[in-house]
């Protein structure tokens, strides 16, 4: 792995085993990985990220909002959404056609390809 | 019946009695088997006994005294009449001495004018003032108590029992209702016996008389046939057989020579005596058995009959001397035969067998009236004998028997009256007071009417009565123990008079007698009938009833239907459960057994036995008779059980529709949390997968992600164990549970979807809760109704207002489970009602949460209930009993 393709990634999970296996993937991945278990403690630290990994259902602020918060404040941060119950709804599917989402659970590579899309995605829009 | 001290005024000397110091113990009962006119009865009977056996009056006292022994159980008593100077003498006694008679002789609380006298009871002679001037000699013959019992005749005192105790002595009123009994029965003997002796005496007196200083012989010699000479004795002449020897003067023989028609032509004096005629003239050429009772004159004409034939005929008949006493004689019949042997007359040799009491016809009839009594005969049969008896008693005397039934009157025996006079009777006395009845049944007095024609009261019998030959009535009530009214009992004459003391007596013995009757008929007709209603309601139960001694032994039993036993009644009667029963079952019987005979509390319980094939449920309720008998009332409830189990089970497959239907509501939430664990260990297998490819492999790092990989594995593994239990139709699982980890595991499935719904979740779990007992799966299915329900009333309410608090707390023997909310509330009147099945204000499921969740609790022994919070929303509470709390079991009915 070049060090261009070694992308400093956030998730966002309020599910510790969750956090901390996808931690372990990505790290074997090569990838820097921060953890966050709630959407307001990614806000209070927002941290400088080339991808942020959000879980959709959480505790306070879900998903979502997380996203909309950020965009309001112009942070166009690539993110990845990981669902548990088969992803978003038809209608939020449409209003958040931008966003990449992923159902759980899934394998290392549809979620290294995830990121992928985001990124590039984002960097589109950019 | 008085005790001492009540009325004093008619024993003045002995007013001061009082037997306040001395409370009264309970009844004795003696014997406990027989209701109180049953032992009346025995002991009427046994009087009649000893009495039946007498010879002459002291035979009679002995008999009293004897029959106070065994009857009462009194070893000393005594016996006192008053002299013709008004002074009590003994009779006799027993257990007493010379000593001690003579120094009380003499004294009596009555005299012999005294009336309506009562028993007197001093149960402690020390504290009675008025017998101090005795407490000596009571001392010297060690008497503590005694009792007065008074000999009544016609109304009047003639004489006294006396009763002794040797220590201080509480009378019930049983020892001293017998008491009384005897002693009416031995007055009226005495009183007899008295008029009997006084008859022979005046017999003796004028026998030396009649009968030429007792030389004098009667000798029959065989005349010549040509002799026609008459005898110079009177006799005519004939020709004889026969020869006697026979001394007339002491043995009262009479003689009589009848025409082959039956009419007398020779009496002899003493037969002139008897018959209370002074010359032979008025009798000569009427018929003899004209002379005889009424009833008697066919015996008489056939003994006539078969002598005429040539046999010798015998008899033995009652007859009334003229000074009333009815003596019974022995009468042979025999022809008088000619030479040719042709009968020519007729010889009646009668003699007087009436041995004082002995063969007395009275004294037997009233003895077969008691024995008829005793032996259940009908009551109109007894009371007709009783008539009979006073009938045959007193000649030419008709008897009748009326008696108050209700508000109405019967006749209870009248079988010398006519249909028609009777008839009228019953009719007229039925109404208003007629005739004798009005009377008698008021004031509750013997009334006496000696001329029916120009009394008042008969004014509307008066034709009836007069057409029937009835003159003269004497009445007197019958009463029962108790002193109540139960009828009357009336002597009709045929001419106007009154009656005879005789008379009195007997009419006031025959009411003695016809109460005793009608109590003892209806003492048996009450036993009857409480047995016939127990015999139909014995019927009417399905039940089986199982008499148990207390080691188990089966003694008695009633079923319907022996065929549906596990045993037929042969087989385990006289044989103990242990023997019958399977022995799970014969442990249960036998501590029920133990419990009913300790706590004298009714022991059920239910079991169930495999019967033919199929199981079959039953219900045992075990009480206690008495200190060794039980009775084990068992009762099928199959068919209950049978539908109990149907709607257990339509019960069963709701819940479980119920569960179905909330995971299948759940099922975003429930797939979010299986599918963390597992995104976890798809992650860490994949980077353990690549930390192998590294050179040299971390074997540390490695290690930590397969266990963690274990972990996750187990957490998928605990959600999916969860969800097969809430979705497979499981059986019933009774266990202790901790309340609070139940509201852990609810929490735990449901935290993803209450996230998604935004519900902010309290929980105050009690620490230290004691366990209930319970299914798992069940109680887990209360809560989640609980919680999703609270779920659904928050859902129009603001996101930042959605609380939902779960709390556990001890309450009293039960834990308290609240769910409280705070959504829109119940609607007035709807607390109940959101409880039923189908009440639903929620958009998915069948509204059967709630409905499925009581019936659940309800199983478990405990109640849920809803209320409003005063502020906002509803709160939900559970109660369920703590598994030590005393609540033993859970029936595991609903599912």
């Amino acid at each position: 792995m070049t060090r261009e393709d070694r992308l400093n990634l956030a998730i966002v999970d309020d599910d510790e085993d969750v956090r901390l296996a996808l931690r372990r993937l990505l790290r074997s991945l090569g990838h820097d990985v921060q953890l966050f278990a709630s959407a307001e403690a990614y806000e209070d630290r927002p941290a400088a990220v080339d991808c942020l990994i959000v879980d959709l259902r959480l505790p306070g602020l879900n998903g979502f909002e997380l996203r909309d918060r950020l965009r309001v404040r112009g942070c166009l941060i690539p993110i990845v959404f990981i669902t548990g119950d088969g992803g978003p709804s038809p209608a939020d599917a449409t209003a958040h056609a931008d966003t990449p989402s992923l159902a759980k659970p899934f394998s290392d590579s549809d979620l290294l390809a995830a990121i992928a899309r985001a990124v590039s995605v984002s960097a589109g829009l950019q | 019946m008085k005790r001492v001290g009540g009325g004093g005024a008619r024993t003045p000397h002995i007013a001061a009695l009082a037997d306040d110091h001395h409370p009264r113990e309970p009844l004795k009962t003696n014997p406990p088997t027989l209701a109180a006119p049953d032992r009346q009865l025995v002991v009427r009977l046994a009087v009649s006994r000893a009495l039946g056996r007498t010879r002459d009056l002291d035979d009679v006292y002995g008999a009293a005294l004897d029959t106070l022994a065994d009857c009462l159980g009194v070893s000393r008593a005594s016996f006192l009449l008053f002299d013709p100077d008004g002074v009590m003498r003994f009779k006799a006694s027993r257990g007493l001495s010379g000593e001690y008679r003579t120094a009380v002789e003499g004294h009596s609380p009555w005299t012999p004018d005294s009336v309506d006298a009562v028993p007197l009871l001093v149960p402690d002679v020390s504290r009675e003032p008025s017998l101090h001037g005795y407490l000596p000699a009571f001392a010297q013959e060690r008497i503590a108590a005694l009792a007065f019992i008074p000999l009544v005749s016609l109304g009047r005192v003639i004489g006294k029992f006396m009763l002794y105790y040797d220590s201080p002595h509480t009378f019930d009123d049983e020892e001293v209702e017998l008491a009384a009994v005897i002693a009416a029965a031995v007055a009226f003997a005495v009183e007899r016996g008295r008029t009997e002796e006084a008859a022979n005496r005046s017999d003796e007196l004028r026998a030396p008389a009649t009968s030429a200083a007792g030389v004098e012989t009667w000798e029959w010699v065989a005349p010549a046939a040509t002799e026609h000479d008459d005898r110079p004795d009177g006799l005519p002449s004939g020709t004889l057989r026969q020869v006697r020897h026979r001394p007339l003067e002491t043995n009262g023989e009479c003689l009589k020579i009848l025409d082959l028609d039956g009419r007398l032509i020779f009496v002899n004096r003493a037969g002139l005596e008897r018959l209370g005629v002074a010359s032979s003239d008025q009798l000569l050429h009427r018929r003899w058995a004209e002379l005889w009772g009424e009833k008697d004159r066919d015996v008489i004409e056939q003994a006539v009959a078969q002598a005429k034939a040539g046999g010798i005929a015998r008899f033995q008949r009652p007859c009334r001397r003229p000074d009333g006493v009815m003596k019974w004689w022995d009468v042979v019949v025999s022809p008088i035969v000619d030479a040719s042997g042709g009968v020519v007359q007729l010889l009646a040799v009668s003699h007087d067998v009436s041995a004082p009491w002995k063969a007395d016809a009275f004294q037997a009839g009233q003895h077969q009236v008691l024995e008829m009594i005793a032996t259940g005969a009908p009551l109109a049969e007894v009371l007709t004998l009783l008539a009979h008896v006073i009938e045959d008693r007193c000649e030419g005397q008709k008897c009748s028997v009326l008696l108050l039934d209700g508000d109405g009157v019967r006749l209870g025996a009248a079988p010398s009256l006519s249909e028609d006079y009777v008839a009228r009777l019953v009719g007229q006395a039925a109404g208003s007071p007629v005739g004798s009845w009005g009377g008698v049944m008021q004031p509750g007095r013997p009334v006496v009417v000696a001329d029916i024609a120009s009394d008042v009261q008969w004014e509307r019998l008066r034709d009836a009565a007069l057409a029937s030959g009835l003159r003269a009535c004497w009445s007197t009530p019958i009463l029962s123990s108790q002193k109540t009214v139960l009828g009357s009992f009336a002597m009709y004459c045929d001419t106007s008079r009154g009656p005879t003391r005789d008379e009195l007596r007997l009419v006031e013995t025959a009411a003695d007698l016809a109460g005793a009757a009608i109590d003892h008929h209806r003492s048996r007709e009450a036993l009857r009938q409480s047995e016939q209603r127990n015999r139909a309601i014995l019927r009417a139960i399905p039940d089986w009833m199982f008499v148990m001694s207390a080691e188990g032994v089966f003694v008695d039993c009633h079923v319907k239907n022996p065929d549906a036993l596990l045993v037929p009644p042969e087989a385990f009667l006289g044989k103990s459960t242990r023997d019958v029963l399977p022995r799970a079952l014969a442990d249960a019987y036998e501590r029920a057994f133990a419990r009913a005979l300790t706590t004298d509390e009714p022991e059920r319980f239910e079991y169930s036995l495999e019967m033919q094939h199929e199981e079959r449920y039953f219900e045992a309720c075990i009480v206690r008779c008495d200190s060794d008998t039980l009775l084990s009332i068992v009762r099928d409830l199959t068919d209950a059980k049978r539908a109990e189990l149907e709607v257990a089970a339509q019960r069963h497959e709701l819940a479980h529709l119920n569960r179905v239907l909330i995971l299948a509501e759940q099922s975003g939430a429930l797939a979010h949390e299986l599918s963390q664990p597992l995104v976890a260990i798809l992650a860490n297998a994949q980077a353990a997968r690549r930390l192998l490819d590294r050179t040299p492999p971390d074997i540390a790092e490695l290690r930590e992600t397969m266990d963690d990989v274990v972990r996750s594995g187990k957490r998928a593994a605990t959600i999916i164990h969860r969800l097969r239990d809430l979705l497979k139709k499981s059986s019933v699982d009774l266990q202790p549970l901790d309340v609070n980890e139940v509201a852990r595991e609810v929490l735990d499935l449901t935290r993803s979807d209450l996230l998604l719904r935004r519900m902010a979740i309290t929980t105050e779990l009690s620490p230290a809760i004691p366990p209930v007992l319970g299914d798992r799966v069940q109680l887990q299915q209360v809560l989640l109704n609980l919680v999703l329900n609270a779920c659904d009333a928050m859902s129009t309410v603001e996101p930042a207002e959605r609380e939902l608090r779960l709390t556990t707390v001890v309450d009293d023997r039960f834990v308290q489970i609240a769910v409280a909310d705070r959504g829109i509330g119940i609607p007035d009147g709807q607390l109940e009602a959101v409880f039923d099945p189908f009440v639903t204000h929620r958009e998915q499921g069948l509204g059967l949460g709630l409905a499925i969740s009581r019936s659940i609790v309800q199983a478990h022994q405990g109640r849920i209930q809803a209320e409003n919070n005063s502020d906002r929303g509803a709160t939900f509470r559970c109660f369920l009993p703590l598994a030590n709390g005393g609540a033993e079991s859970v029936a595991g009915r609903a599912d």
